[in-house]
């Protein structure tokens, strides 16, 4: 069994923990999702540090930030995930961060690389690459684009070249056969 | 049914799922979710098979993040909880040991000011006992030598009554005080006299006067020494020697000024005897 096993409360008992700040929600709220909002920053950012960086940014801001979060609204998951997604974007787009991997040393170039290889070797991959299977190329495209690279379903469409209706039928497409393979 | 059917297969609740769409579009698919649960239980399926796709695509991230991110979670709360990770505080002993060698001095320093605090405390009363028993032996020692002086004079006064030699005379009052009486000790071969004092019973002389003891040696008086006739105390001696003399017909003793007379004044004569 994966780490995620170790703690774990039902969404219901973790909001309420959240709620009432208690540390217990904290452990179990990073137990149950950090690997899950890591494989998202860390595809996003590439860079481990990095995206170690945001992944800290993204608990602190759901710690400090729980109150804005209603339950009717949505899954929990959903509220964290664009959290995380957003301070990903931010990140890759700030100046700091470009400037850091254009003035990459020589030395550190192979490491970056082979950092930036490792997210396709990764094991943890292997799972998405059996479900990948089940998506047609298009909407396994444009799942990455949005879910995993952090586009915009805008700036997806000027990526693949696709019309902004296609791309969102495409995306609807994708997340129908998602719901198929895992019901 | 058909305008929420199309609305659903617009796509606008995937982009809404993904946090992709205005302010404005947010709260109207807010307002349609709650007005028809179709539109709900669409939102809920988005989000279900999104999450699971991320649990799919789950990264753990390296083991040390987990602490860094817990502390920094509640580092704003004022609290000081550390969430050390469960395998390295089982791997690093050398973090348990550095606390208890400091609790080790910790508690060494506290043991040694409370020897010290107990030491010196102890010291004070073997003080003060030693004190106490130094005045002990002190008054002990005097009583000793009061013991020993009074046993000495018993002593010199136990020799007179043993010495077969002197002779006990007692003096009887004149007319002039008829209830007087000395005893005088007389050793012919000493030619020692001495007066028992404790056995004395004269008028108190002032201190302007004093007795003075004669004897008649061939008719004429003969200076012995004066002596007080006052209480005796415990550690005054209770045989009081006087001049020597060889061979007295009589003892005498009269009033005198203080320090002796060389003449007796006859009228003040207190006590005589013939031997």
């Amino acid at each position: 069994m994966s780490p995620r096993a170790k703690i774990s409360l039902s969404e219901d008992e973790l909001i309420l923990a959240l709620r009432n700040r208690e540390k217990r929600g904290a452990e179990a709220l990073y137990t149950m999702y950090s690997s899950s909002l890591y494989g998202v920053i860390l595809r996003i950012v590439v860079e481990e540090t990095a995206a170690e960086d945001v992944l800290q940014e993204t608990f602190v801001k759901i710690w400090h930030s729980f109150s804005s979060y209603s339950a009717e609204k949505g899954r929990l998951f959903t509220w964290m995930v664009n959290i995380a997604r957003n301070l990903a974007i931010d990140k890759v787009r700030s100046k700091d961060f470009k400037n850091q991997a254009k003035n990459q040393d020589i030395e550190n170039n192979v490491t970056f690389i082979d950092g930036q290889n490792n997210t396709v070797y990764k094991p943890e991959l292997l799972g998405l690459r059996d479900l990948v299977q089940t998506l047609k190329p298009e909407q396994k495209a444009i799942l990455e684009l949005v879910y995993f690279k952090g586009y915009t379903h805008v700036e997806a469409a000027e990526e693949l070249g696709t019309p902004l209706g296609t791309i969102k039928t495409r995306l609807r497409m994708a997340i129908q056969a998602l719901r198929k393979n895992f019901n | 049914m058909e305008d929420i059917k199309a609305y659903i297969e617009s796509g606008i609740l995937e982009l809404y799922v993904l946090g992709e769409i205005s302010a404005e579009e947010r709260l109207q698919v807010e307002a349609m979710a709650l007005k028809h649960p179709d539109i709900k239980g669409e939102i809920d399926a988005i989000e279900a098979s999104l999450e699971e796709y991320a649990a799919a695509n789950a990264i753990d991230p390296s083991a040390n993040v987990r602490e860094r991110v817990l502390n920094s979670m509640l580092i704003n709360l004022g609290d000081d909880r550390v969430f050390p990770d469960k395998e390295s505080r089982q791997a690093d002993n050398v973090i348990t040991m550095a606390p208890t060698e400091i609790n080790f001095y910790k508690y060494a320093f506290a043991a040694c000011l409370a020897l010290l605090i107990v030491s010196i405390a102890v010291l004070v009363n073997l003080y003060d006992d030693l004190r106490d028993s130094q005045s002990q032996l002190i008054s002990l020692q005097l009583e000793k030598q009061q013991f020993t002086q009074r046993v000495n004079l018993m002593d010199t006064q136990l020799s007179v009554f043993r010495d077969s030699t002197f002779r006990f005379i007692k003096l009887k009052g004149t007319p002039k005080t008829p209830a007087s009486v000395m005893t005088v000790a007389w050793s012919p071969v000493k030619k020692k006299v001495m007066i028992d004092m404790a056995g004395l019973n004269l008028p108190k002389n002032d201190k302007q006067h004093q007795y003075q003891l004669w004897a008649i040696v061939d008719g004429k008086p003969v200076d012995l020494g004066v002596f007080d006739a006052t209480a005796v105390s415990a550690d005054s001696a209770d045989m009081k020697e006087m001049k020597p003399v060889a061979a007295p017909q009589a003892f005498a003793v009269t009033l005198e000024k203080r320090g002796g007379s060389a003449n007796p004044t006859m009228d003040e004569m207190v006590v005589i005897s013939n031997i």
